[in-house]
């Protein structure tokens, strides 16, 4: 990419860059919206996630702390995020760990890194070596425009589904309809950081190409949980039954 | 397009906006209605977005469990958290101060 490109083109590459790869189109994800996932593997879904998304906020304090003072505006929304993610209302997490014993499971075992799979935990270390390693902007551009924004359009599909399908209470879902509306404020003003700070082609380029790669891993990773508690449950029956 | 009439303090702020739109996501990003719509946690638990309904309220969904769990009586009154609400329509709302109520 040699020359700058407009705002609104810009934008609509950086979609484009996440589309492709949007984890909605993951095997776990269909399986989810179609209601076909018992509750033990929704707690083992939430057993990882947890590690995903719990140090959401260590990853943005690394990108705040690298982000140049004259970003003011940059900065407050990567504060204001970790806030939100934190204590401007209930923790986040804790209202996964909710949800995760709805399903069976205990804070115990959401809590112990041991019991996230070997792709959650590359998710996980790819978000903190973004966050530690890129330049800010093109680690917004990968935590937040990659990943937290499809947030929203996914748990859309899959919140009326843990009601309607699995028999959750709205309690017990709340951690999904709270990222519908938080998701989609941080999503966005992501989206306006990087619209405004990314101001030059190659940084442009890396941050699509983050976006890209951001969406991969998302997609890597719910494909693996598809693989490590799904498939692998369907091929035992099978085995049982033969 | 949904147009939003917003009265603040004695003020009034009116904007198109678009179809299924959360007024609070919108402020979250520095658009109508902010800075005039005062919110907070975003997920219907401080009741910081809370509106009075003027117009428009009876083509919106019934007040959700955080709804209830908020704000008690006052749906009643036809108040409603602006956080739980998608637009589809045209919709009044007011939301006052409360030095200014």
């Amino acid at each position: 990419m040699s020359e700058l490109l407009s705002r609104d083109d810009f934008r609509t590459a950086l979609e484009n860059a996440i589309k492709g790869k949007s984890a909605n189109k993951s095997p776990f994800s269909l399986a989810w919206a179609g209601g076909t996932l018992s509750r033990e593997q929704l707690a083992r879904w939430a057993e990882n996630h947890f590690h995903y998304v719990g140090p959401f906020a260590d990853y943005l304090g690394y990108v705040y702390a690298r982000m140049p003072a004259q970003h003011v505006e940059a900065k407050d929304f990567l504060l204001a995020n970790m806030y939100e993610e934190e204590i401007g209302g209930d923790r986040h997490t804790d209202l996964l760990i909710r949800f995760a014993e709805a399903c069976g499971t205990s804070r115990e075992r959401v809590t112990d890194e041991n019991n996230m799979s070997p792709t959650t935990r590359a998710l996980q270390a790819w978000c903190y070596a973004v966050a530690m390693r890129e330049d800010p902007v093109v680690a917004v551009a990968g935590l937040v425009v990659g990943l937290e924004s499809q947030v929203p359009s996914i748990y859309r599909k899959q919140t009326p589904t843990l009601r309607e399908k699995y028999g959750f209470t709205d309690e017990e879902v709340e951690f999904f309809d709270l990222h519908i509306v938080s998701d989609e404020i941080h999503g966005e003003r992501g989206y306006q950081i990087v619209l405004e700070l990314a101001n030059t082609p190659e940084l442009q380029a890396r941050c699509l190409k983050i976006c890209e790669v951001g969406a991969q891993m998302r997609l890597l990773y719910t494909t693996a949980l598809y693989n490590d508690y799904v498939a692998v449950q369907a091929e035992v029956e099978e085995a049982i039954a033969a | 397009m949904p147009q939003v009439v917003f009265h603040k303090n004695g003020q009034t702020f009116t904007d198109e906006v678009k179809a299924n739109t959360n007024l609070v996501v919108r402020a979250g990003i520095k658009q109508f209605p902010f800075p005039h719509l005062k919110y907070q946690c975003g997920m219907g638990k401080c009741a910081t977005c809370a509106c009075e309904v003027l117009a428009g309220g009876d083509q919106l969904p019934p007040p959700n469990w955080k709804e209830k769990k908020q704000l008690g009586d006052r749906i009643d009154g036809g108040w409603r958290l602006a956080c739980q609400l998608w637009l589809d329509h045209d919709i009044e709302l007011r939301q006052d101060d409360p030095a200014c109520t």
